[in-house]
């Protein structure tokens, strides 16, 4: 029981991430495929957030109650870094699904289906 | 001594300022990119003796590092800044006169975009910094390879985003691992502490990291987006894409196997990988018989095929001669793509068979041509030949058997390299052309920088002295770990 | 057959994060440099908030990398998205007056309440981001009711460039100042405060007002597009 308490958060993430893996490798429709590499990116913010997780601690938002503790031997607040490093990932995620579904578009309206085993044009 | 951040900043402010230009008058906005870039160029070549003795490190934001963001300039670093300033201020002014679909300032922010993620990357010291850096890149090329907006283009680009993306969600994945085992994201001491995990975790991550950089560099079997993105995409971009791009990929995996993680052992599989690539390249290369810029792009996978394979060979010699190549291709395989997309826009189609008698139509393009042609095959006395004979000359050095095997199957991949480029060549000039009467020679902003190209690679060839030095330095500041890790953190 | 190889394939890789996570353990104190911050972020950068002051103080090039990831995807929609000629809005289904009237009263509310969480970004939870995307949804929810309302694009993309334009120079700023690019040149204030934290609120505004126009401008693409 313990393990699976522990261990839920990693393995949802990689759950999401490896659902988000096979949608992109195996399905025909484009816009599915780009719903893949967003979920592909969720289950990645996710483990990020997972990894810096501890135990016991909050936000990392000096509060007046929390301002009285730093300085002390153990924080009471969460691992900051992980939590900007998916604001910027976040954000990068977006502009590549915008950019994506925007090409989608295009395509759409080149070839006038959006499966992918049609819009072959460029053979080898 | 100007700060090096400036080297990311003025490309950036410069894509900023467009949109702004544009407001005022589209047609001027394409004069920006040139000016931009020309002071980037001087500006590394400004920072050369100085780094030649020391790296320079850049504090951001007036922390210590690792508690900050920090670039670290060593000649690693700023050769690849130098090639890349240069090759991209040449294709910058040929972009003035060749883009004519609009919107044309969003081309030129866009591939100021895409220089300042290369720079950006070749100049980081912190690994999470080098993936937003490269995701500038990735996502800069993705829109330029759409740029006109037609089926192929489209297309191509659509591929190459979801491909590009997967392999981004592999490096954040790695990098989230990275941060998970050692608890810092600073290049430097992760180097540092690199000895406290186990090695099956590391090989999991470099695993991760080769799969990931790898897409962008196009090493077998990742580079399926390769031939679409570059051969649709306009030539100007083709260029830069060829030439710059995917060396980008190819550094991050050097500055990871060697800096970072300290891989000497594994190396030799990443030589085994190249040698795949190189040969793959070049038969699918020698087999395209009709579209130009797909040889070209298939000759692309070969030549970092080979750069990967070089980078294997962990003596000075064998990464002084990827280096070489780096530089050789990159001038070589732009000059191509830039001379194509004229002779392209002459004869109205890229099929190899529209362009025979072209050689006389425009005789200064396709002398450039011919000269890049015999650069990338190996001919002295041109920088190919300098950087094909550094590769096997180091890998023979090794006296490994497996490494015999390779440099044999890189004489063979060369063999047929000379096979194809050589048809091309033929084709321009011994066969009699059908329908040339427009065909006319090309402006004067695509002349220049085809002109400096190639006698850039005259001149690397005939005096390799000239660059030498840098490379040497660039070679043994990736070599060597102790004296990164110690430049930033301070003596151990 | 692609079904097979994604199953393979999903499972190495799978095996491969089980084998890293194994030695990660969830919930363990491993807290490597952000110990430095959480005890050194309030006197360096004067923010209460830690996440604002790693993302614009000490990792402040990532933030502008990732201000430059969203101004290539705008510019790169545009771009892809471009027609010369203006395609007319089509016949759609007008919106009910309870969505019109609602929206009239909501959408002020809506960019005020944007503008509060950037402002008060190193304050509160939030920032330039996030408050970028309420105010971009604010607009969105005015193109869904009036979709022939034409804000002019190029103010978009005006406000957009400037956003950018300042952080960049408040950076290159810093270098002059301090010697640092991106220092802190402004003073760090009283804690707790709305002026405090330096150039961190002036920075957050910049990447507020990019943001909402960016994403803003990106929809009105998108939606005129057809």
């Amino acid at each position: 029981m313990d393990l699976v308490a522990n261990s839920m958060y990693y393995l949802g993430a990689g759950a999401l991430i490896l659902i988000g893996l096979y949608m992109v490798i195996t399905k025909n429709n484009l816009i599915k495929i780009i719903l893949g590499l967003s979920l592909v990116d969720t289950g990645t913010h996710v483990l990020l957030i997972a990894i810096g997780y501890v135990k016991g601690r909050t936000a990392p938002i000096l509060t007046e109650e929390l301002l009285e503790s730093v300085g002390e031997a153990i924080p009471k607040v969460v691992d900051p870094i992980p939590q900007a490093l998916v604001l910027t990932a976040i954000v990068i995620g977006v502009g590549v699904l915008a950019l994506g579904l925007s090409l989608a578009i295009k395509v759409y309206e080149h070839n006038g289906t959006l499966d992918v085993r049609k819009i072959r044009g460029l053979k080898w | 001594m100007v700060n090096p951040s400036l080297l990311i900043a003025i490309p950036l402010a410069g894509a900023f300022l467009i949109p702004l230009f544009a407001l005022a008058s589209r047609r001027l906005s394409r004069y920006l990119p040139p000016l931009v870039l020309l002071a980037d160029l001087t500006i590394s070549l400004s920072l050369v003796p100085r780094v030649l003795e020391d790296p320079i490190i850049v504090i951001l934001g007036g922390f210590k590092p690792p508690f900050c963001i920090n670039l670290m300039v060593d000649m690693l670093g700023l050769s690849f800044a130098i090639i890349i300033s240069l090759v991209s201020f040449l294709i910058s002014i040929y972009a003035i006169g060749y883009i004519k679909t609009e919107p044309i300032e969003k081309y030129h922010a866009l591939f100021l975009l895409l220089v300042a993620g290369a720079i950006g990357i070749v100049l980081t010291g912190d690994i999470f910094n080098l993936f937003v850096f490269f995701e500038i890149l990735c996502i800069s090329s993705y829109a330029l390879t759409a740029y006109e907006k037609d089926k192929a283009g489209t297309e191509a680009a659509m591929k190459y985003l979801i491909q590009g993306a997967v392999g981004s969600a592999f490096i954040l994945v790695a990098v989230a691992f990275i941060y998970g085992l050692f608890g810092t994201l600073n290049m430097a001491e992760i180097a540092s502490n690199i000895d406290s995990a186990e090695p099956t975790h590391l090989f999991m991550i470099l695993a991760l990291f080769v799969v990931g950089f790898g897409i962008e560099a196009a090493i077998f079997p990742l580079n399926a987006w390769l031939p679409d993105a570059h051969s649709s995409a306009p030539s100007s971009i083709s260029a830069i894409l060829s030439g710059i791009a995917i060396k980008t990929g190819v550094y991050c995996l050097a500055r990871i196997s060697y800096t970072l993680m300290n891989a000497q052992e594994l190396l030799i599989l990443i030589s085994l990988i190249g040698v795949v690539t190189l040969l793959v390249g070049e038969i699918a290369a020698y087999g395209q018989k009709e579209d130009i810029k797909r040889m070209l792009a298939y000759s692309s996978i070969g030549q970092v095929g080979l750069i990967v394979f070089a980078l294997g060979v962990t003596t000075y010699l064998g990464i002084f001669g990827a280096l070489f190549q780096v530089a050789n291709h990159a001038l070589a395989k732009s000059l191509l793509f830039l001379g194509t997309g004229y002779m392209i826009y002459n004869v109205g189609s890229n099929r190899l068979e529209a362009m025979e008698g072209l050689g006389r139509k425009m005789p200064f393009t396709a002398i450039a041509f011919t000269i890049a042609v015999f650069s990338l095959v190996g001919l002295p006395p041109f920088a190919g030949f300098v950087s094909k004979l550094s590769i096997i000359y180091a890998a023979v050095q090794t006296g490994q058997a497996v490494f015999i095997v390779f440099v044999a199957l890189v004489l063979l991949a060369t063999v047929i390299e000379a096979g194809y480029f050589f048809r091309i060549v033929q084709s321009l000039y011994f066969r009699k052309g059908v329908s040339l009467e427009y065909a006319k020679e090309a402006p004067m902003t695509a002349l220049i920088p085809i002109a400096i190209l190639a006698l850039l690679i005259i001149a690397i060839g005939v005096y390799p002295q000239l660059i030498t030095g840098a490379l040497e330095g660039a070679a043994r500041s990736l070599l060597e770990r102790g004296a990164y890790i110690s430049s930033v953190l301070g003596p151990m | 057959m692609r079904k097979a190889v994604g199953l393979i394939l999903v499972l190495v890789v799978g095996i491969s994060f089980w084998v890293v996570l194994k030695n990660v353990p969830f919930g363990h104190d491993k807290i490597g440099v952000g110990n430095h911050y959480i005890e050194n972020a309030i006197q360096e950068t004067g923010a209460t908030n830690i996440v604002t002051s790693v993302v614009v103080s000490y990792r402040g090039l990532d933030t502008l990398g990732e201000v430059t990831v969203l101004f290539i995807a705008a510019l790169g929609i545009g771009m892809v998205l471009f027609s010369v000629k203006k395609t007319s809005a089509k016949e759609r289904q007008t919106s009910s007056m309870v969505v019109q009237t609602g929206t009239r009263i909501l959408f002020p509310f809506i960019i005020l309440f944007g503008i509060y969480i950037f402002v008060h970004g190193h304050l509160t939870p939030g920032g330039g981001f996030q408050g970028g995307a309420v105010i971009a949804s604010g607009f969105l929810l005015t193109y869904l009711v009036w979709p022939e309302l034409e804000t002019k694009r190029e103010r978009f993309g005006a406000a957009e460039s400037l956003g950018g334009l300042v952080f960049v120079t408040i950076a290159i700023l810093g270098l002059v100042f301090t010697g640092y690019f991106l220092g802190n040149f402004l003073p760090t204030g009283t804690q707790n405060h709305l002026f405090s934290a330096g150039i961190i609120p002036v920075i957050y505004i910049a990447i507020g007002i990019k943001v909402g126009s960016e994403l803003a401008g990106i929809v009105a693409d998108m939606i005129h597009k057809e």
